[in-house]
């Protein structure tokens, strides 16, 4: 399986590798949303406007999520995130995932450890490379 | 650790519907990204600290999600490839975490 991504440019100037998918709302529409892959991130993190836009009730809040900035308050919400594979089919990942409360905790949700860990995970700016894989499909190191 | 506490079923979608559907709504969206990504420097220049939505490659601006994206609902109803995007009032390196417990040893 292999799941591609891109970089794309940022706010701040930054480009950063980031994954197109969508996130199942409480109405049964798929909700679009681009994910920073974040290789360091312990989980997959949504945004407080994705919140809004899913309409899902929250299971119950969350030990919270820290960062540089300090703590920021979340909750955890059941869903299902779909990414696109390299043959146009979809891979749905199902389970609990946090998402912050206040708009200025999180721009851009994040795709953490949670999913990223089920795959081998290409973030390479100079080749313009953001792919993750798995099953059948691997990756080699070769020296020239 | 989060992962084992928090494991994630993955699973493959075979409802042709479904895909076909999804697939429609890719289209939809990648039109509104590259739209996006072509005036990002001038978006994120003039409407730093608003939230912004982009709906049919046309951009709505407003203080929060749901004003954004009442706005672009209403002009774009069929759009179903729209994104939301709040930006920061900052420019601001961002590294996230998870809240890690310790035991006892």
């Amino acid at each position: 399986m292999r799941i591609d991504g891109e970089w794309a440019l940022f706010d701040d100037g930054v480009i950063r590798p980031i994954v197109f998918g969508e996130i199942s709302a409480a109405d049964g529409s798929w909700v679009k949303c681009p994910f920073l892959v974040d290789t360091g991130a312990d989980r997959t993190v949504l945004t407080a406007a994705a919140l809004g836009q899913l309409g899902l009730r929250p299971i119950t809040s969350d030990d919270g999520i820290s960062g540089l900035g300090g703590r920021a308050e979340s909750v955890v919400v059941e869903t299902q995130i779909r990414l696109s594979r390299e043959n146009s089919s979809k891979v749905v990942f199902r389970g609990q995932y946090a998402a912050v409360t206040e708009v200025a905790s999180l721009d851009t949700c994040v795709l953490g450890r949670d999913v990223t860990g089920l795959f081998a995970v290409m973030v390479d700016q100079a080749r313009s490379v953001v792919c993750m894989l798995s099953q059948r499909h691997h990756y080699t190191i070769q020296v020239d | 650790m989060a992962d084992s506490l928090n494991p994630i079923v993955m699973e493959e979608v075979t409802d042709l519907e479904e895909m076909a559907q999804a697939r429609a709504q890719d289209e939809r969206f990648e039109r509104n990204f590259r739209w996006f990504q072509e005036h990002a420097t001038e978006i994120f220049t003039r409407y730093r600290g608003k939230c912004i939505y982009i709906a049919g490659e046309e951009l709505f601006v407003g203080d929060t999600p749901e004003e954004v994206i009442a706005q672009a609902k209403a002009a774009h109803p069929e759009d179903n490839g729209g994104f939301v995007h709040c930006i920061p009032k900052d420019k601001v390196a961002h590294i996230y975490a998870h809240r890690r417990r310790m035991g006892a040893v």
